[in-house]
């Protein structure tokens, strides 16, 4: 069972994790719109921007280098910071796009990354950062549907900023509108499959 | 206040002007989520009173020397819109009592708003008055209580906002416009359903002391079906949603 639950209500006696709650005369509240999970005993954030987390994979842009410290732009309301080390051999420059992990969160606000890739080309496009985990699907499959289906290369970033790169950018970008847009209704990865199967044709004849 | 000789006769037979008992309020009907830019929003008709709150954030604070490293900080407007009204208040702009209710509606968040859980950003409120009928900072508050928990904003509660008012030796509740303009008090007040914590308490005119006690339980009674009608209005976004694959697919 999986209910709706809003800020202010009290939260099931059996939860277990202290995220998305808060106790006030030793009763536990909800401080958010969320979905309560039964098996992993939590409260599930159901709208809002993003909160980093740690071991999270994220996109984002370098916007200023000074020395071996890049500040990154990760669309939220902090920053990020990546500190590379002199074994890394990678230098980006200002307005190179990356994925990266998070390695630590400090003070909510700032985000220090590592394992830093670069993104070369391609194109980005935001997304609210709640619909990623449909985006991605259950074990990457929607992601790597549509990776496969438009001959696109996709890197999700859990903050909501996606890399796109490929020629078919314009049908990639649609279905993954289509997706955020129908992200709780069911049976939304055959729907994609069919939606992608039809405008690839349609690309494909306009091609030649 | 307007001036009380020409007053017209608020209670008739014991029903007030527009027909209803003392203690009643006017149909409300809120509508969460129907600005797709905006983090969260919230559309409320209240009687008369149409008021649309939109939610911004937690985003970079603009001006960053406004920031506080240690909390996010509120900002709110309060606006009415030039053809909310007939009476000189709606003239457009930011005017003294717009500033006025921009600030006590931000007090009333900065309390109910887990602002240590988003320091250095901001997050932005505006309301706007399209049509007023009295009222409406109260309708204002509890039309942006309803978007913040749209935009997925950390809070305590969902605050609802009511106003009582006296006329004779009797205590109405939710006044309109002509009962606010020829009331001999007006009392908006913002509270906590949780507790019934009182975030806001306004008071324009003369109140006996037991009077605001009195006032105050009606206000706490009335919260009831309002907090209901602000919890269904979130609660009908997620009606279709197939509970197995959850809203996001998580």
């Amino acid at each position: 069972m999986r209910n709706i639950i809003l800020p202010g209500m009290l939260a099931p006696n059996e939860i277990e994790k202290t995220e998305n709650v808060y106790i006030e005369n030793n009763k536990i509240y909800s401080k958010v719109v969320g979905l309560y999970d039964d098996e992993k005993k939590t409260i599930i954030q159901l709208e809002g921007n993003w909160i980093p987390k740690i071991d999270e994979s994220v996109v984002g842009i370098i916007t200023s280098s000074k020395g071996n410290v890049y500040e990154v732009e990760l669309f939220f309301f902090g920053r990020g910071l990546l500190i590379s080390n002199k074994y890394d051999n990678i230098r980006f420059n200002v307005g190179d796009v990356i994925s990266a992990s998070v390695k630590d969160v400090e003070d909510y606000k700032t985000v220090i990354l590592w394992n830093p890739k670069a993104l070369r080309g391609g194109t980005i496009i935001q997304v609210k950062a709640t619909k990623v985990p449909r985006i991605v699907g259950r074990s990457n499959t929607m992601v790597e549907q549509i990776a496969q289906l438009t001959a696109c290369n996709i890197v999700v970033g859990t903050n909501g900023i996606i890399w796109l790169r490929g020629d078919a950018i314009s049908v990639a970008t649609e279905a993954i509108r289509k997706i955020e847009n129908e992200a709780h209704t069911t049976g939304l990865t055959e729907r994609i499959k069919v939606m992608l199967e039809e405008e690839m044709l349609k690309l494909n004849s306009i091609k030649q | 206040m307007s001036n009380k000789a020409n007053a017209p006769k608020l209670i008739i037979n014991g029903k007030r002007i527009d027909g209803r008992d003392f203690n009643q309020l006017r149909p409300i009907k809120i509508t969460a989520g129907i600005l797709k830019n905006a983090d969260g929003s919230a559309l409320l008709k209240w009687g008369n009173n149409i008021v649309l709150a939109a939610v911004f954030g937690p985003q970079k604070a603009i001006s960053k020397h406004f920031a506080d490293p240690t909390k996010a900080i509120i900002k709110c407007r309060y606006s009415m819109a030039p053809f909310s009204s007939k009476g000189e208040h709606s003239r457009s702009g930011p005017n003294r009592r717009a500033i006025e209710i921009s600030k006590v509606t931000k007090e009333v968040f900065e309390n109910i708003i887990f602002v240590n859980d988003f320091p250095g950003s901001e997050i932005n409120i505006f309301i706007e008055i399209l049509q007023s009928d009295g009222g409406t900072r109260a309708a204002g508050i509890t039309a942006a209580a309803v978007a913040l928990a749209n935009a997925g904003i950390h809070m305590k509660d969902i605050v609802y906002a009511v106003s009582v008012g006296k006329v004779g030796d009797e205590l109405l509740l939710d006044l309109n416009m002509i009962e606010d303009n020829y009331s001999d008090c007006d009392m908006p007040m913002a509270i906590s359903p949780r507790n019934g914590e009182l975030l806001l308490l306004q008071m324009d005119g003369d109140i006996k002391q037991d009077e605001i006690k009195r006032a105050i339980s009606m206000a706490q009674e009335a919260g009831k079906t309002i907090s209901k009608i602000q919890q269904d209005s979130l609660l009908e976004i997620y009606k279709n949603v197939d509970k197995q694959i959850g809203v996001n697919g998580v």
